[in-house]
């Protein structure tokens, strides 16, 4: 907002040489700046600055002003945001199966809390001096918020406003006045501001540093601040609260002001600078008390109950929130408690390093179980389990497993890579009879197939000794059991009754979609680069081939293909349905861009790394995975974190090709419920409001892994 | 002893040997500029050969050849008698018996010391992992810096991430150790502690090829020195007699230069 940032001049002493016996100077404590101080030389430093401040406040105050005014209008019905949450976050998931949403938030909630607890380099978490700044900053502004907010109109016993009479209303009070001159007012402060600015600067008095003009201006901005305020109070025609019974309506806000305002006073000036500076609380900490004030507060403050239960609206504002979702949200706060004191004292037991990768994989694996076994409550065929999936799965293991153990022998040579060119050519022949319907066999079996053939022609890169080995053919194993696991469920049909195509809508298909893109897209992105990256033309004509088209097409006629169109050239015996379509549509899309964010790491990679891998004798495979590409998926964090936001915002063109999603929920539906007819505004803020909040912690969250992950580079 | 005697009994002791290294008439071009000219070498095992010569004079071409970092075109090499030719599993066999060390060290910045020892032995030879440490510490321990095992490089000096470059390449127990430079990107004070190891590794019995500009190293470690300009060796012989009485003149004019 002003010119000068950056901290004010250290005073340099002589430069004493380094004579390698003294101890080393410590640096001086900086004091902290009163708060006039810290206005002057950051707010009102020079005539310009102090200009750009006082005009920059006042458009900030405006906005501010227009945005509350607009969201605690008496035209907005929040009830039909409050009424909906559920249409909203799930839309027509069954509420007799609600419990299956709350076991997978849950589930989320132990990840995380884990995750956080036993992988999370902490840091020093919060100071005390940010923590303190922080609810003074919070309580302010909510304060601010309180007294800017326009008073509410007096309103009759069917709640329609009442109007001034004629007289009334050209009635020559100051307030009336103000109502009408108010921005001339402005005007004429802002000039009085820039007066004010010559003046001082013709006296030198910012030069000398005197007081003077940050008085001067605080003053001239303080009353625009009042107009802002004053003129709301003589609106018009309506007629509207004083200014005391405003203030005493909104006492709970009050009340939670000067809660966070005072215990931020308090905590700074109970503590001193010192103490300040070098007491820390863990981040998350400060994290739980905040979630645990919103669900005490949902268990004692009236936020009103409301709901739509079998065909009937409830609405009864003077209650708390419904049981059913006060108890499932402490539940969840205990949970995650609870896992990340957990997860730190496995941490100070020292499991962490081992606790990592099977920690990591877990998340990659939950998407799956949560969706397929927990919402979708699959109707397993126990005949045909027993009779077809368990035998496939366990031959695939079985046969797999002495493949990988006989590939991975140190000694191997070229009699496997022969075995291994076999296989490839036996599983490419298998899609090639698919496609022609000849030898009709399971897709899982042809998917199982080329995965073993895959495994077969990289085994001799992570070839060992007898441990080593019976260590692939675990994970081999361990693969076919997921694998062929969730096949079998994906293959089977939901016992959850839902009216629409989709099992879920509303945020819960939003996230869901978002999710299951990126771990499609990822895999998909990293190949694609290395493919562009490579040094065999073939692959590298494709791949560039590939994304220039994704890339020169818009999003949406991709997704537009996807659910429309790809059906048509599929087999008759076979159809995608929408939401199936509509994620690999994204996940086409997102990987071409996510290739060229790891190409530009991949660039980042220097040449001297390649020849090390070479001259220690890697193969291609080792060099890229061991050496190259943690290299540069560390430098594409930033624009990779970039394209996952843009990702999960783009999931909203859902709403476009005919699904129920977050956007589509408060955009069509609730406008079209009789009680909320026409009510679009309060639905969309809040949608933006949640998107907000979840970009805004992935933005954070990138910030921090970056941080960590700089930790011993370069 | 006079030199030229000692030049004959060491000629006569080295023809005993194993050749490690051969070279035979390697050409190589980049685009137009022909870098490597001609090149025609034998290196005995256990022999320590230090290559001089003006930059741009294709040293570091040559030995980045030996393992094939830049493949020839023209000509012969053998190394321990297996011929470098565009078969994948040749290099492979070759890179694994042969160890090499850069100017700009190389290490890799997101793994540990001890992983950046312990990977290739793991992967490349298949070495269990428990013996791999054992392997890195002891390696570690001889480059004398046992303390910086779980420190990554960019926490290290100069020298001693060089040094942990020499580990990460003696942990494949080469045959062969070719050096590029290893002391050009160093602060003087650092350049000792990397020649101490280099030298106690010569000691030992390690074949190496070494381009360097260090003179004092090579009077003193080396038994032969070759000089090369243009892509051509256009002298070589023992230390004593490559300092003391250089034939050439343009070895002569290379010598007044840096001495």
């Amino acid at each position: 907002m002003t010119a000068t940032m950056g901290d004010p001049a250290a005073g340099a002493g002589p430069v004493e040489p380094w004579d390698g016996e003294r101890e080393p100077a410590q640096k001086p404590e900086e004091p902290s700046l009163s708060a006039g101080e810290w206005l002057g030389r950051n707010l009102f430093s020079s005539p310009v600055n102090a200009l750009l401040t006082a005009v920059f406040s006042l458009l900030v105050l405006l906005v501010v002003r227009g945005l509350l005014n607009f969201t605690f209008s008496e035209e907005r019905t929040w009830r039909a945001v409050k009424t909906n949450m559920r249409f909203l976050f799930t839309h027509a998931y069954p509420q007799d199966q609600y419990a299956r949403i709350w076991v997978c938030v849950g589930a989320i909630a132990v990840l995380s809390g884990l995750s956080v607890g036993l992988l999370a380099r902490a840091g020093r978490g919060i100071s005390m001096k940010k923590l303190s700044m922080n609810l003074m900053a919070t309580g302010g502004v909510i304060a601010l918020g309180i007294v800017l907010r326009e008073p509410s109109a007096i309103v009759d016993d069917e709640g329609v406003a009442l109007h001034r009479d004629a007289s009334a209303a050209v009635g020559d009070s100051f307030a009336d006045w103000l109502d009408a001159n108010a921005f001339t007012v402005l005007a004429v402060l802002v000039l009085a501001n820039a007066a004010l600015a010559v003046w001082f600067h013709l006296q030198g008095t910012y030069l000398r540093g005197g007081p003077e003009p940050r008085v001067g201006h605080g003053v001239l901005v303080l009353a625009s601040f009042g107009v802002l305020i004053v003129q709301q109070y003589a609106t018009g025609e309506i007629v509207r609260e004083s200014f005391v019974d405003a203030m005493s309506d909104r006492a709970w806000w009050w009340l939670a002001a000067a809660v966070l305002a005072g215990g931020g006073a308090a905590l700074w000036s109970g503590l001193g600078d010192a103490r300040r500076r070098n007491t820390f609380v863990p981040a998350m900490y400060v994290f739980f008390v905040g979630a645990g004030v919103m669900v005490l507060s949902a268990w004692v403050y009236p936020w009103g109950h409301y709901g739509f239960l079998e065909g009937e609206f409830i609405n009864e504002p003077g209650r708390t929130v419904a049981m059913t979702t006060k108890l499932p949200w402490t539940v969840m706060l205990v949970l995650l408690v609870a896992t990340y004191e957990l997860g730190r004292v496995l941490r100070a037991a020292g499991a962490g390093p081992r606790l990592r990768v099977p920690l990591n994989l877990l998340w990659v694996l939950t998407p799956f179980v949560l969706y397929w076994a927990v919402l979708r409550d699959p109707d397993l065929d126990w005949d045909h389990v027993l009779s077809t999936d368990l035998p496939m799965a366990l031959f695939f293991a079985a046969f797999g497993g002495l493949v990988v153990w006989f590939l991975a022998h140190p000694r191997i040579g070229e009699s496997g890579r022969v075995v291994a060119v076999v296989l490839v050519a036996v599983a490419a022949l298998n899609w090639v009879a698919a496609y022609f319907g000849w030898y009709p066999m399971l897709q899982k079996a042809r998917i199982s197939f080329l995965l073993l053939a895959v495994v077969a022609l990289l085994a001799h890169n992570f070839a060992g000794d007898r441990a080593q080995r019976m260590k692939l053919v675990a994970v081999w194993v361990a693969t076919m059991a997921v694998f062929h696991w969730l096949v079998t469920l994906v293959n089977s049909p939901s016992t959850v009754d839902t009216p629409t195509d989709a099992l879920i809508g509303g945020f819960g298909i939003t996230l869901i979609v978002a999710v299951f893109t990126l771990l499609l897209a990822f895999p998909m992105g990293v190949l694609l680069a290395l493919a562009r990256t490579s040094k065999l033309p073939i692959f590298r004509v494709l791949s560039t081939v590939y994304i220039e088209v994704f890339r020169g097409v818009p999003l949406i006629t991709v997704l537009f293909f996807f659910t429309l169109i790809f059906n048509l050239f599929l087999p008759d015996n076979m159809t995608l349905v929408d939401i199936a379509g509509a994620t690999i549509g994204f996940a086409l899309f997102s990987a071409a861009y996510l290739a060229e964010n790891v190409r530009g790491g991949l660039q980042a990679v220097r040449r001297g790394q390649y020849e090390a891998s070479d001259a220690v004798g890697f193969t291609t495979v080792q060099r890229t995975l061991f050496i190259v590409l943690p290299q540069a998926l560390r430098v594409s964090i930033p624009p990779l974190v970039g394209q996952v936001i843009a990702t999960f915002k783009e999931t909203s063109l859902l709403a476009i090709v005919g699904i129920f999603d977050f956007l589509r929920i408060a955009d069509k539906v609730i406008s079209a419920q009789s009680e909320f007819l026409g009510v679009k505004r309060e639905g969309l803020l809040f949608v933006s409001f949640i998107y907000w909040i979840f970009a805004y912690n992935m933005s954070k969250h990138s910030q921090r892994l970056e941080k960590r992950l700089g930790v011993g580079e370069r | 002893m006079s030199v030229s005697d000692a030049t004959t009994a060491l000629t006569e002791e080295l023809a005993a040997r194993d050749d490690m290294i051969v070279c035979e008439g390697v050409n190589k071009w980049f685009g137009d500029f022909q870098a490597l000219d001609g090149i025609t070498a034998v290196i005995k095992e256990r022999e320590v050969v230090v290559v001089l010569g003006p930059s741009g004079s294709g040293k570091s071409t040559w030995i980045r050849c030996i393992n094939r970092l830049e493949a020839h075109q023209e000509g012969r090499i053998v190394v321990d008698g297996v011929e470098l030719t565009n078969d994948l599993r040749n290099i492979e066999k070759i890179r694994s018996e042969v160890g090499m060390v850069f100017q700009q060290f190389n290490l890799f910045p997101h793994l540990t010391v001890a992983d950046n020892i312990t990977l290739a032995p793991i992967w490349v030879r298949k070495k269990p992992k428990g013996e791999a440490e054992e392997l890195a510490r002891s390696l570690l321990e001889r480059v004398g810096i046992p303390e910086q095992a779980e420190k990554y490089p960019g926490q290290l000096s100069g020298g001693q991430q060089q040094r942990v470059a020499l580990a990460r390449a003696l942990a494949l127990e080469p045959r062969i150790m070719l050096f590029d430079e290893p002391t050009s990107a160093l602060d003087p004070e650092m350049i000792k502690e990397v020649l101490d190891v280099m030298k106690e590794l010569a000691m030992s019995g390690m074949t190496m090829m070494v381009v360097t500009h260090e003179i004092g190293f090579a009077r003193e470690v080396a038994d032969r020195v070759i000089f090369m300009d243009d892509g051509q060796i256009v002298e070589t012989g023992t230390p004593e007699h490559f300092f003391t009485n250089p034939q050439e003149e343009r070895t002569k004019l290379f010598l007044s230069q840096i001495l």
